[in-house]
């Protein structure tokens, strides 16, 4: 279980007179499952780099249960990351030419730890459990509802207490979409992990317990800095 | 980790190949021309190893050594008699032995010498030795056999000349393999050469005199004298080669036969002189080979650094992911190396490859056998360019170790 303290969160990008993002305030409680809605250009993916440490936090203070991604260089973002937060794309970065089952495994297998037995039980369980039928098929032969399936046992591996997804629907005909996103809430609801999805897709906002709007940068409802 | 690079790598396979193939071009085009040099010093110091010292008439010691060593076709002009004579007398000599050109038969050379010279380019690997004037011994390669007859052609340079229809040569024996053009040669008793061609001992380069009995034309069942050699009035030769019994010797008649109506030459002298030609040749194919291989690494690492910035969402991705910055740079790294030192891997064959072919078309043009081998320094060449290569994909592998993980995300 993960809570999310954002303060004075501010992001500037050269050559803009406005902030990219201006976040004053925000909370989010463990297990909470976030939509981020917004236009394009209003910020989502910077907050979701902040948030998830991908890029460097330039000032405020972004913390997860007290880890302030603020004081951490690249290289610790980079571990605190792999261990804490799991990360669902909308064109899923698969890697072609390995199977379904090492794609699971493969960023486990970067950061030097390899892949035991024990780890290839996991990722076979995780494939199951995300209704991947053949563990050892080639990714680039799957539907692209199957793809994404792999990309969320992907960031289960590391049984993350953060789930993040960026239009995990996007990319998806309306009905792998609906089966994605009903996954993707299924399984965060039974870890207690925190969900944050930016998504347009109404059917999977209605799947999740609060919406975050954001409008140039800033919360469109106060309401949410509680 | 490594599944992951030759998953990589078969993905993108054609790019990976053609530029393997490109860095092994840029390879085999020095190992070409180290090869060859080579080749051509060792194999042309191997031919002159018998022909210590050579004694001509004035003119070009090049040339001399060209057509005695060589048997490259020149006219050349003759020694009188009695320098062969003389030597023949002389204790510092171990061995003299005259060589005469002049005729060919099939375009192979007919040499005429003595058992001397026989002995001293290996001995013979089957038959017998002169006998006779109307014997002959072939050449390792020459087309024909023990016991085979033929008449030899006055060789005139760029036509077709006379058949000494009188003379009629049979081949004893076969000379052992030399490495050399003489593999290619006949050779038959210096004295055939001299009756074939109407010399007879006496009859100076003025004209006229006695003829002895027994020089009436060619005959071929006329026993081969060798004292008739050591006569000052035979006839002259083109070139003369000794082994003295020392070093010393050597150095002594070098000295006492460079004269006016002489030239006294090591060969190995002369080979030294154009090694150095061709020493400075290799130099410069040599510097155009390695700017050669200089563009090809410079454009392999543009590919290579566009190739990163092309990927960096994917590069981005794998720390999204979780991938350490380090197996990043060692993927990137292990890649572009992986593809380069295959490139110089394969280079190194296809230009072994290509040398022995070169080397076989000398030879079969020849006779001259160029030994294509890699030595110690070669190593040290191969180890420079896996460094060099080693050293390139540093370049992407930094680029792709900088790359932000946030450009995984749509932005």
């Amino acid at each position: 279980m993960a809570s999310l303290s954002i303060r004075d969160l501010v992001v500037r990008y050269p050559g803009l007179d406005e902030p990219a993002l201006d976040i004053p305030l925000l909370h989010l409680a463990p297990g909470a499952r976030v939509a981020l809605r917004g236009a394009s250009g209003s910020g989502k993916t910077t907050l979701l780099n902040m948030v998830t440490g991908l890029a460097r936090v330039p000032n405020g203070r972004v913390a997860w249960d007290g880890t302030d991604l603020a004081t951490l260089g690249e290289g610790a973002r980079d571990r605190w990351r792999a261990t804490h937060v799991g990360l669902v794309m909308q064109d899923f970065h698969l890697f072609p030419g390995l199977s379904a089952l090492d794609n699971v495994l493969l960023p486990r297998r970067l950061r030097w730890r390899g892949a035991g037995p024990e780890a290839r039980a996991e990722a076979l369980r995780l494939l199951e459990r995300t209704g991947v039928p053949r563990p050892d098929q080639r990714v680039e032969t799957l539907s692209r509802g199957q793809t994404q399936r792999v990309a969320i046992a992907r960031a289960l591996a590391a049984r993350p207490t953060i789930l993040v997804a960026d239009e995990p629907t996007a990319s998806l005909d309306a009905e792998s979409g609906e089966a994605v996103g009903a996954l993707l809430s299924e399984i965060a609801a039974k870890d207690g992990a925190t969900l944050i999805i930016a998504t347009h897709d109404p059917r999977l906002i209605e799947r999740m317990s609060q919406v975050i709007e954001l409008a140039a940068g800033r919360l469109a409802d106060d309401r949410l800095a509680a | 980790m490594l599944g992951f690079i030759l998953a990589d790598l078969r993905c993108g396979w054609p790019g990976a190949l053609a530029i393997g193939l490109i860095v092994a071009l840029a390879t085999a085009l020095g190992i070409v021309v180290t090869l060859e040099e080579r080749a051509l010093r060792l194999g042309s110091a191997r031919a002159a190893n018998a022909f210590d010292l050579l004694i001509g008439a004035p003119g070009s010691e090049t040339q001399l050594v060209l057509s005695s060593v060589f048997l490259q076709p020149a006219p050349l002009p003759l020694l009188s008699g009695a320098v062969l004579a003389g030597l023949a007398r002389d204790p510092r000599v171990a061995w003299a032995a005259p060589i005469g050109f002049g005729d060919e038969m099939d375009g192979l050379p007919v040499v005429g010498t003595t058992d001397a010279l026989i002995a001293g380019l290996g001995g013979l690997s089957e038959g017998v030795g002169f006998a006779r004037l109307g014997d002959a011994i072939a050449g390792a390669d020459a087309a024909l056999g023990v016991g085979d007859s033929f008449h030899p052609v006055h060789a005139e340079l760029a036509s077709a000349g006379e058949v000494h229809q009188d003379t009629r040569y049979t081949i004893r024996g076969r000379l052992a393999r030399t490495g050399s053009p003489w593999d290619r040669a006949i050779l038959v008793p210096i004295e055939a050469v001299w009756a074939t061609h109407g010399l007879h001992a006496g009859e100076t380069a003025h004209g006229g005199g006695e003829k002895p009995d027994g020089y009436h034309g060619f005959d071929a069942d006329a026993p081969v004298r060798p004292e008739t050699l050591g006569d000052p009035a035979a006839p002259g030769v083109p070139a003369i080669v000794l082994r003295g019994r020392t070093i010393a010797d050597a150095y002594n008649l070098r000295q006492e036969f460079r004269g006016d109506d002489t030239i006294a030459v090591f060969p190995a002298e002369v080979l030294t002189r154009l090694y150095g030609t061709l020493g400075d040749a290799r130099l410069v194919v040599g510097a155009v080979a390695i700017a050669a291989q200089a563009l090809v690494a410079a454009s392999v690492l543009l590919v290579a650094v566009l190739h990163v910035v092309q990927r960096h969402r994917q590069i981005g991705a794998l720390r999204a992911f979780g991938a350490a910055r380090s197996a990043i740079f060692l993927i990137v790294w292990s890649e572009v190396a992986l593809i380069a030192a295959t490139g110089v891997a394969a280079g190194l064959g296809l230009g072994y490859v290509a040398a022995r072919l070169i080397a076989d078309r000398v030879m079969a043009a020849s006779g001259l056998r160029l030994p294509i081998e890699f030595t110690a320094a070669d190593a040290g060449v191969v180890l420079a360019l896996l460094a060099a290569a080693g050293a390139c994909a540093l370049v992407p592998a930094l680029i792709a170790y900088r790359q932000s993980p946030a450009a995984a995300l749509r932005g």
